[in-house]
């Protein structure tokens, strides 16, 4: 019998590597946007199995809003990146620390 | 076992194994379409809960657009800046923080009651797309459109960002030509 604690321990099996991802590819922003695009996956599994089991259909509209939110994050995040890249001819992320005065 | 915890457990294998496929591969084409395949198995996984609209809209919006956006982007980057320089690389330390973090989400969830099993479904006539929308429409509308409105910003910021203006192309410029008197073109001599 499929029950909720089976989604629960795979979702936060899947936001522990996302984060482990995050560490080790701190130099790479491509990969960290995916990064951060698997734990909000996981987040929504979260939440869809909620809804699911306690018959509430409120968990399936965050999801929703969720997942237009996260749409648009990635896509102003590639466009500095695109615009980081014009600008500096590289997406290393130690250039990135010129602001820091 | 029943076949749906069958399917769950192979989904889910499939799923964390490609998910630390992507993230320890060097290639960062082979991560975003390793990243595909995570999506794509987790839209089958929220069918299995009952949600059809939203597993549907994963695919589309996500492997649909997303996705091919970081495809687009890793595509316009150079070839040196796919490659992850493999030294540097703090695997030893991340490994301890996720572990730590994993144990700790894990005692949590098993002291807590949330072995509930399958409920029963009592309204089948009513599809989960009906549900999702009288839901959002009735109570959630404000919500609703704030979410259409942080869409359009999106856009717009997007294209702001990435819009540069070519310096080389020759144009036809208006204002000149609608300006011009006939004192510009012509010059009248005379002995």
């Amino acid at each position: 019998m499929l029950t909720l604690n089976h989604i629960l321990i795979l979702s936060s099996l899947l936001f522990c590597i996302s984060l482990f991802g995050i560490f080790v590819n701190r130099k790479n922003i491509l990969l960290l946007l995916m990064s951060i695009e698997l734990m909000l996956l996981s987040i929504n599994t979260n939440f869809i199995a909620f809804s699911y089991f306690e018959h509430d259909i409120v968990g399936q509209v965050f999801v929703f809003f969720i997942l237009a939110v996260a749409a648009a994050e990635s896509a102003i995040g590639l466009a500095i990146l695109i615009s980081l890249y014009r600008l500096r001819n590289s997406i290393d992320i130690n250039i990135i620390s010129r602001l820091r005065g | 076992m029943e076949y749906q915890l069958i399917l769950f457990y192979f989904l889910s294998a499939i799923i964390l194994t490609s998910s630390i496929a992507m993230i320890l591969i060097r290639n960062t084409v082979n991560s975003a379409l390793l990243l595909v395949f995570i999506f794509f198995n987790t839209a089958i996984i929220w069918l299995l809960l009952n949600a059809e609209f939203l597993a549907i809209l994963l695919v589309l919006v996500y492997v649909g657009a997303v996705l091919v956006l970081f495809l687009f982007v890793v595509m316009m980057l150079s070839e040196h800046e796919k490659q992850i320089p493999k030294k540097n690389s703090y695997i030893f330390l991340s490994s301890i923080v996720g572990l730590t973090m994993f144990v700790e989400l894990l005692l949590i969830i098993l002291s807590g009651n949330f072995n509930i099993a399958t409920p029963v479904i009592n309204n089948i006539n009513v599809s989960n797309t009906s549900l999702l929308g009288i839901e959002i429409y009735t109570n959630h509308l404000i919500s609703f459109e704030i979410t259409a409105f942080i869409l359009l910003v999106a856009i717009i910021a997007a294209i702001a960002i990435t819009y540069s203006k070519k310096k080389k192309v020759l144009r036809q410029n208006t204002e000149t030509q609608i300006n011009a008197t006939k004192a510009d073109r012509l010059k009248i001599m005379k002995d």
